[in-house]
């Protein structure tokens, strides 16, 4: 069985073929579970995608320990939300909803104007840029890796090129901000 | 590292990282002199809180590249079969 360690280890350093392996493995176990309870081939991909968000930004924290498979952790997970949206297409209080869901429902649920904006400007940031800064604060590879697969001479550029890019994602934001006030 | 991107590192450190009594200490003080590190702290927030939501979209974006690449090969291998189910048919036929 997997460890906690090693498929965090395996998610960043190779995150498309680890996800890839988990899909090929988990997918069919979650669409059975929806197509048996009045889903289609469609919901099932879009619980099974969300259900995969809520794992990856579990299991590449340090802290996350993983008490079962990869599967069975991700089947629970599914079979929840797919409880959860049939609840919202009945129009039904909630019901089975575990504090994971709960969070991703209250984070999915919080940009409101001010987060938009912001995602517009890391869209309009060089490729390079965006991709250094989803790298470390989303995906959570280690400078170590950021600095390998980006090119930089050591951690420390790569530390550096992480903080211009910051600082130049606040300046079009404050820029932004500015113009709006002074308009 | 320039003063600015330094700027950026004490607060990430307080915002993300794990700061000692003695650094929260220091942050507390260092608000009582510098009046725009509130605010500086507030716009660095949202800038994590812009990366994640855009970290998720991209990973949903790979999400829906492994399903499609995953389903072309599953069609594909359910042609094949089904062009060459007779073929076995005929194989499997026992011999007079």
């Amino acid at each position: 069985m997997e460890t906690s360690a090693s498929l965090r280890h395996a998610l960043l350093t190779d995150r498309e073929r680890t996800l890839t392996l988990i899909y090929q493995r988990t997918f069919p176990m979650v669409r059975h579970y929806v197509q048996q309870h009045g889903g289609a081939a469609t919901d099932a991909k879009d619980v099974f995608h969300d259900a995969l968000v809520i794992f990856y930004e579990k299991a590449v924290d340090e802290s996350f320990v993983l008490s079962a498979s990869v599967s069975t952790y991700l089947v629970g997970i599914g079979r929840n939300l797919w409880r959860r949206e049939l609840s919202r297409r009945q129009r039904l209080p909630l019901t089975g909803l575990t504090d994971e869901h709960a969070q991703l429902e209250a984070e999915e649920a919080e940009p409101v104007g001010e987060t938009l904006a912001v995602l517009d400007y890391v869209a309009r940031l060089g490729e390079r840029c965006q991709s250094v800064l989803l790298a470390f604060y989303y995906f959570r590879q280690p400078l170590e890796q950021i600095a390998s697969t980006h090119h930089y001479q050591s951690v420390r550029s790569a530390t550096v090129q992480k903080f211009k890019c910051l600082e130049r994602l606040r300046k079009s934001v404050r820029a932004a901000l500015a113009a709006a006030v002074t308009v | 590292m320039r003063p600015t991107l330094e700027r950026l590192r004490f607060i990430e450190h307080h915002l993300l990282g794990q700061p000692s009594a003695a650094e929260a200490a220091d942050w507390r003080a260092q608000q009582l002199t510098d009046p725009a590190l509130a605010a500086d702290a507030e716009t660095q927030r949202q800038l994590y809180q812009a990366l994640h939501q855009a970290g998720r979209a991209q990973l949903r974006r790979e999400l829906d590249l492994i399903h499609a690449r995953l389903h072309a090969a599953s069609r594909r291998r359910g042609w094949l079969q089904a062009a060459t189910n007779s073929l076995r048919r005929l194989l499997r036929r026992p011999r007079p």
